[in-house]
């Protein structure tokens, strides 16, 4: 498995929260090369289940997140233009003059109104998307409620760093999936319960109902955290290219962070500490309290200019992240 | 003239390093057109008419377009930038943009969550900015990048709803579009055309293009600002995509003579061509320079409405942009013998 070529593939689909269908339907195709066992729950999160699954082993979960931030459609203007809100915590100083997708019955394409430097320091108040057609036309392709997301092309910039929209956390799918391939034919410790649950950006009721069906005994979350860029606090970072992100936080299981951190030194794999006051800000924070509690810990791949279309992320970070999993999955959490 | 300008847009030129889209304009010119590059790099066009006009008549469009030079790189290998030519610093954080040896990069800043309140409501600035190419340190971004190379907004050209274009660089690549099609056509009398440079940084190309053609009368071919999306009432939209070519009376740098301001409208309610004034005194182009170049040049400016000026989604009408053509040759014509 090529980890650029998964992660393009994956970053190239739509997928705003709440309309994760089509991201859905690729990381399903993905995960049939690991298991026949696997599909979309009702809600739409994504399964596998590799292993017997007959009482011999324990569950891990291992859950990332399919949705990507976007707009969402909330009105058609008499002239045909559309307001939109964000869904999930786009950042919003980014949008102006972006070229967007809406994803209605078709696919069409529009711009986020901006004033010219020509109008003075004018702002448009709200999210405008002009796509160009009359209220009429646009009808025809575009209701309520469609998402909305902002065009930027996967790109590799200098070796092996990655620009694209919707790292978060596709980059934590890609991993999942380059760990699946590292224990491929591997007796694990574990039977594996894989989750990629939708609506983490909004409402993370994805992973609280696939953590449910899970009934994991332990799970590691793989989600994205900050890299440092230039204008950010070292304290508040992590740096990109120095390995996978282990959580430690009151929230999460500090036994399995420590045995996560044992295992990273064994096997010489590249990770830095991410150190939180309560809890994590991910889907781990609903995992952890699913059922009876799920001891749960975070595994964070560093990214640039996260909830932007121009994330960054360094291809080394997603592998050392798989390659920690993999070392769990089939070394187990120890005594 | 819509093939045409889409290689225009998708071309790279701002202020100050027009040599590519100098060599592309050229390499469009027909065979019985002369040519040549003044000492500021201003493209000369010359193409004989039936006749010899009674007045010469220069047309203008500029050839540079706003974009970015590189101005300091850091230790982590990050590109410290800034515009050339007025851009709003809002359009450029996120983006891709590539330097003009094609190396790609990005723009951001630190993540919304680690921002404070203030931090994501006020407005980005440029030296908050800096081109992320993926370097692992300086030595590396220097193997790429050097101090005072050119970068673009990396976006591509894009039809948009009824009839309607997307791209950067419309500013003014469509005045460039109009003159090549004008070019292209048998015409009754001698014409100039200038593809001017610098127009963004204080439209100074023009300047001495019309020193030294010294003609009659000029008339500028350009894109002025429309504001007419959602949310904006009655003079503020300044003009309209769908309403037609704009005559203007007046902007921040001319105030057009008002017997060809005349001229022009009567020639368009003439022919039936769409036509349109502004609501608003805004922009400038290279009337500015022209009017008051040698001794002084009665100047005529007709614009393409385009909504996102300087911005990477620059948006205009089809029909705008014939009628402006459309309108263009029949002032040209009527400014030959007047």
């Amino acid at each position: 498995m090529d980890i650029i070529d998964t992660l393009f593939r994956l970053c190239s689909l739509d997928g705003v929260s709440g309309d994760e269908a089509r991201a859905a339907e690729t990381a399903v195709d993905m995960l049939k090369n690991y298991t026949d066992d696997c599909g979309a729950d009702r809600f739409g999160n994504v399964f596998a289940r590799i292993g017997s699954f007959d009482g011999d082993k324990p569950t891990l979960l291992l859950d990332a997140h399919i949705d990507r931030v976007g707009l969402i459609v909330n009105y058609i203007t008499e002239d045909g233009f559309i307001k939109a809100s964000p869904c999930g915590g786009a950042d919003r100083r980014v949008l102006s003059a972006q070229t967007v997708t809406v994803c209605g019955r078709e696919k069409i394409k529009g711009v986020v109104s901006v004033f010219p430097p020509h109008a003075g320091d004018k702002k448009v108040k709200d999210i405008v998307i002009d796509t160009g057609y009359t209220k009429q036309q646009l009808e025809k392709y575009v209701s309520l409620g469609d998402r909305i997301t902002i065009d930027s092309e996967p790109r590799e910039l200098i070796d092996g760093t990655v620009t694209a929209p919707a790292i978060d956390d596709r980059a934590g799918v890609a991993a999942i999936l380059y760990a699946l391939e590292l224990i491929k034919g591997k007796d694990t410790a574990y039977n594996i319960f894989v989750s990629f649950s939708v609506q983490e950006e909004t409402t993370e009721a994805g992973a609280a109902i696939a953590a449910y069906a899970s009934s994991a005994d332990l799970a590691l979350e793989v989600d994205v955290s900050f890299a440092r860029t230039p204008d950010s606090k070292p304290e508040e970072c992590g740096e990109a290219g120095k390995g996978v992100m282990i959580g430690i936080a009151p929230s999460l299981s500090r036994a399995l962070s420590d045995r996560l951190i044992d295992l990273a030194q064994k096997g010489e794999i590249p990770y830095q500490l991410e150190v939180m006051n309560g809890r994590s800000g991910t889907n781990a924070d609903k995992i952890s309290v699913t059922k009876g509690g799920i001891p749960c810990c975070t595994l964070s791949i560093p990214i640039k200019y996260m909830h932007t279309p121009t994330e960054v992320v360094r291809i080394e970070d997603i592998s050392s992240t798989a390659r920690l999993i993999a070392e769990f999955a089939l070394n187990g959490k120890g005594e | 003239m819509f093939d045409i300008l889409k290689k225009l847009c998708l071309a790279d030129g701002c202020s100050g390093d027009e040599g590519d889209i100098a060599r592309l304009i050229i390499s469009m010119l027909p065979a019985d057109c002369e040519h040549y590059i003044d000492g500021m790099g201003n493209v000369i066009v010359n193409k004989k008419g039936a006749k010899t006009p009674k007045n010469k008549v220069m047309l203008a469009a500029h050839m540079d377009e706003v974009g970015f030079i590189a101005t300091y790189i850091t230790g982590e290998g990050y590109i410290r930038f800034a515009p050339v030519g007025g851009i709003n610093a809002e359009t450029v954080i996120g983006r891709q943009l590539h330097l003009k040896n094609g190396t790609i990069g990005v723009t951001g800043t630190k993540a919304m969550h680690q921002q404070t309140k203030e931090e994501r409501e006020s407005d980005v600035k440029f030296s908050q900015l800096a081109i992320d190419i993926g370097a692992s340190g300086k030595e590396e971004a220097e193997q790429r990048v050097r101090q005072g190379d050119s970068a673009y907004f990396d976006c591509g050209y894009t039809e948009l709803g009824d009839n309607m274009i997307k791209a950067k660089a419309i500013d003014d690549r469509i005045g460039c579009a109009i003159m090549l099609k004008l070019l292209n056509e048998q015409l009754p009398y001698d014409i100039v055309c200038a593809f001017t440079v610098q127009e963004e940084i204080g439209a100074r190309g023009a300047k001495a293009a019309a020193y030294a053609l010294k003609p009659d009368y000029a008339v500028v071919l350009e894109t002025t600002t429309a504001c007419d999306f959602a949310g904006v009432e009655d003079e503020q939209r300044i003009c309209e995509l769908g309403k037609g070519c704009v005559i203007s009376y007046m902007d921040k740098g001319a105030i057009y003579p008002r017997q060809l301001y005349d001229m022009a409208v009567q020639k368009a309610n003439t022919l039936g061509i769409a036509a349109q004034t502004k609501t608003l005194i805004a922009g400038g182009n290279d009337s500015q320079s022209i009017i008051s170049a040698a001794g002084g040049i009665p100047t005529l400016a007709l614009s393409v409405p385009c909504r996102y000026l300087h911005s990477p989604a620059c948006v205009i009408k089809k029909e705008d942009a014939l009628a402006t053509a459309e309108l263009a040759r029949a002032v040209f014509e009527e400014l030959c013998i007047l």
